[in-house]
């Protein structure tokens, strides 16, 4: 006699970690790093940053508040003890403003690449080191095949994985099982909102904001002297 | 005891051939001179191809392929591939005797920790198999016994004489492997003894007397019935190989394969010494010539740590010899071991900690700057100074420069400004674009906070005057910039310096 026919609820259970139902989040075994900012992980697959994945944040342009974003992750990530590689950051990172949002200068290790072929080469040497605790990448043109690469092998990283890649790449597909769009919030200075393009479980079509850093400072209209131009919201 | 013998059959042929690429091995024949007639010795396969043969005088052998390579046999040279070939086996037990065309190697020690004699058997193949020798195996609790059933072996192939089976195997072995044997091979096989069972069963007396006292001594020691003491090799002070071309190489991936040998038998080396390498020098030596005045390019590498691992040498050394430029074509190339420490690696971790981490590290520091050059990879280090571009260093985290200062003495050195610091820096401020007195960068910048005025290194010759504001454009960028301030040309009533973009609020 052939075995019964498993049921439903017995196929989910049996097969926990490889199925999930479209409505509901992707439940996966990666431990996750929490961002630091509630509202980002009420809605992140996991409730924070999946390590072992790439992670693919657009942004039209720097400065935005994309390491304010990251801050808070990357500051646990030093306390614990581990490394941070940027490969080809734009700018030169300014250590005292990164230690100022808590992260430890001293495990940041930056690595200067001009050519897309050595960037890729260099992300891929991070992510299969043990030395680092996130890898943050620059590539502004990164083709499918990159990233499916780095995806792959993200799945052996002991870190979390960042990929910064320009807003107009959100018309292409892309490997990475989680994908954000940075953009700012018109009218509110240094307020980020987050688009969630793709990520293990149901769309998610609302914005997510990110409040502006040290609102004390940016919010004391009293010490401000507009010198130039009159300040207008 | 468990020893392994390896037989190295065509040695003589070997040590030419490895000399060329693989694909470009051309006809070959060693020969032999023996009263006043050279004779072929051995012919590799496209020269038996051809129909040159052992044993042929060597005009024959010409007459039948004229475009035959031919080479005298050479012992130092067979000497020298043999003892490459022990230090390609050193890595997998430190008592290694060598022999003629062959080397015993005891290995009941070395058992555990290559996963057990199978696996050792396979990682000894791959290593010895690496330095491009042919060879055959055996395997046999006496050291003779081992190198009896090696020599009668195919090449290739591997006897395992562990155990019970080993007698019986000895005793089916023919009587002209024995050493002793050869001057008398006639006599024994006319009286019928065709192999070691057959020999063993006549009286010992009668063979001492008649053929040689060692005969029986020989077959006693194979047999393991008396001891079998061994002259294990010793490893020398220093190490530092040299390797002839056999052409001119002007490619450096045809120079890969050689000096892979030879960082496999350093490695070897430095097992054998419990040691490992920091600083290694590979130097390719160029032809010598009136027309190019270089004699040698050195290829010096210095790791972070000192490490053993082949896998792990061969990879710096391969990235630094992509980027070396061969200024004239090589002829021989040498590798150094310049210095040595104690120790090898670290014992493997079940778990990554700490330590193994900044292990990792150093590995990957050297590895990016092996291939991208030393000053690609950096950290920074905060310098208490308030003006952004004296506030921190490029340190070059090469040999380990990271984590190197104390935490306490760092946090010392962040300054702790009244109003924020932006995450990136410009190299070098922007000159911005002023429209109807408004800075411009994407679109007219609107001023959120400021001015915070930085005054400073009036004590260097870099002195800076400069107010700070925080500033924001259309598309949502978050500005640092400045207006330089010229203290002595205030009262002339310009209204102020110039904008700079210096930094953006990541």
């Amino acid at each position: 006699m052939p075995p019964a026919p498993l049921s439903l609820s017995q196929i989910e259970a049996r097969f926990k970690s490889r199925i999930w139902r479209g409505n509901a989040w992707g439940a996966s075994d990666d431990p996750v790093i929490s961002s630091g900012f509630q509202e980002l992980d009420k809605e992140l697959p996991g409730g924070g940053w999946p390590t072992r994945n790439l992670m693919e944040l657009l942004l039209s342009a720097e400065g935005l508040g994309e390491i304010r974003l990251l801050s808070r992750a990357l500051g646990e990530i030093t306390r614990s003890e581990r490394n941070i590689l940027l490969v080809a950051p734009p700018y030169i990172p300014y250590m005292h403003a990164w230690e100022h949002q808590g992260i430890d200068s001293h495990r940041v290790v930056l690595v200067r690449a001009c050519k897309p072929a050595e960037r890729l080469w260099a992300l891929e040497q991070g992510i299969r080191s043990a030395a680092f605790g996130a890898i943050i990448g620059w590539l502004p043109e990164a083709s499918q095949q990159a990233t499916r690469k780095l995806q792959i092998l993200s799945r052996t990283a002991a870190g979390l994985v960042f990929l910064f890649r320009p807003a107009r790449a959100q018309f292409e597909s892309s490997a990475a099982p989680l994908r954000i769009l940075l953009n700012p919030v018109r009218g509110h200075s240094h307020t980020l909102s987050l688009y969630l393009l793709k990520r293990r479980g149901a769309p998610f079509v609302l914005p997510v904001r990110i409040p502006p850093p040290q609102a004390a400072i940016f919010s004391r209209p009293a010490e401000l002297k507009p010198v130039l131009a009159p300040l207008t919201n | 005891m468990l020893w392994i013998a390896l037989y190295f059959p065509a040695l003589s042929l070997d040590w030419i051939e490895r000399r060329f690429p693989k694909m470009l091995i051309p006809a070959i024949a060693v020969t032999v001179r023996k009263r006043n007639q050279t004779s072929i010795q051995q012919a590799n396969k496209p020269a038996q191809e051809r129909g040159v043969m052992a044993g042929q005088p060597l005009a024959s052998a010409l007459a039948v392929f004229p475009d035959l390579v031919i080479m005298e046999q050479d012992p130092h040279e067979e000497r020298k591939a043999l003892q490459q070939a022990v230090y390609a086996a050193l890595r997998f037990t430190p008592n290694i005797a060598m022999q003629n065309n062959g080397l015993i190697a005891e290995v009941s020690g070395s058992l555990k920790l290559f996963g057990g004699l199978k696996k050792l058997c396979q990682s000894l193949n791959r290593a010895v198999t690496a330095q491009g020798l042919q060879f055959s195996a055996g395997i046999a609790p006496t050291a003779t016994g081992a190198g009896l059933l090696a020599r009668s072996a195919q090449p290739g192939t591997v006897i395992n004489g562990k155990g019970e089976e080993f007698r019986i195997l000895l005793d089916a072995l023919p009587v002209n492997l024995l050493e002793s044997a050869q001057l008398h091979l006639d006599v024994i096989r006319g009286i019928g003894c065709k192999t070691l069972a057959d020999l063993r069963r006549l009286p010992r007396g009668g063979i001492a007397r008649r053929f040689d006292p060692d005969l029986p001594a020989e077959l006693d020691r194979a047999y393991g019935d008396s001891p079998d003491p061994q002259k294990w090799f010793e490893a020398p002070e220093d190490f530092q190989q040299k390797m002839k071309m056999m052409g001119l190489v002007e490619n450096t991936a045809l120079l890969l394969v050689p000096a892979r040998r030879m960082v496999e038998q350093m490695c070897g080396w430095l097992a054998s010494r419990h040691a490992a390498v920091s600083a290694f020098s590979f130097i390719l030596h160029h032809e010598h010539s009136l027309r190019q005045p270089h004699k040698f390019t050195p290829v010096n590498i210095r790791l972070s740590e000192q490490g053993s691992d082949p896998a792990h040498l061969m990879l710096l050394l391969r990235a630094r010899l992509e980027r070396t430029k061969i200024v004239a074509p090589v002829c021989e190339l040498e590798l150094t071991a310049d210095e040595i420490a104690a120790g090898a690696d670290s014992n493997l971790e079940l778990f990554p900690t700490v330590q193994s981490e900044a292990t990792s590290l150093n590995r990957f520091i050297e590895k990016l700057s092996s291939r991208l050059g030393p000053e690609a990879i950096t950290g920074l280090k905060v310098v208490s100074d308030h003006r952004p571009e004296c506030s921190q260093r490029l340190e070059l985290s090469a040999m380990g420069g990271l984590n190197r200062f104390s935490k306490r003495e760092a946090k010392a050195q962040i300054i702790q400004p009244e109003s924020p610091r932006p995450a990136w820096l410009m190299e070098t401020p922007l000159e911005l674009k002023v429209q109807r007195g408004q800075p411009i960068y994407g679109s007219p910048l609107k001023l959120l906070a400021g001015p915070e005025r930085i005054e400073a290194g009036w004590w260097d010759d870099a002195a800076v005057a400069r107010d700070y504001f925080i500033a924001e454009n259309d598309q949502g960028q978050l500005l640092w910039i400045y207006r330089e301030r010229n203290p002595v040309e205030k009262d002339k009533g310009n209204k102020g310096g110039n904008w700079y973009l210096q930094g953006l609020f990541g």
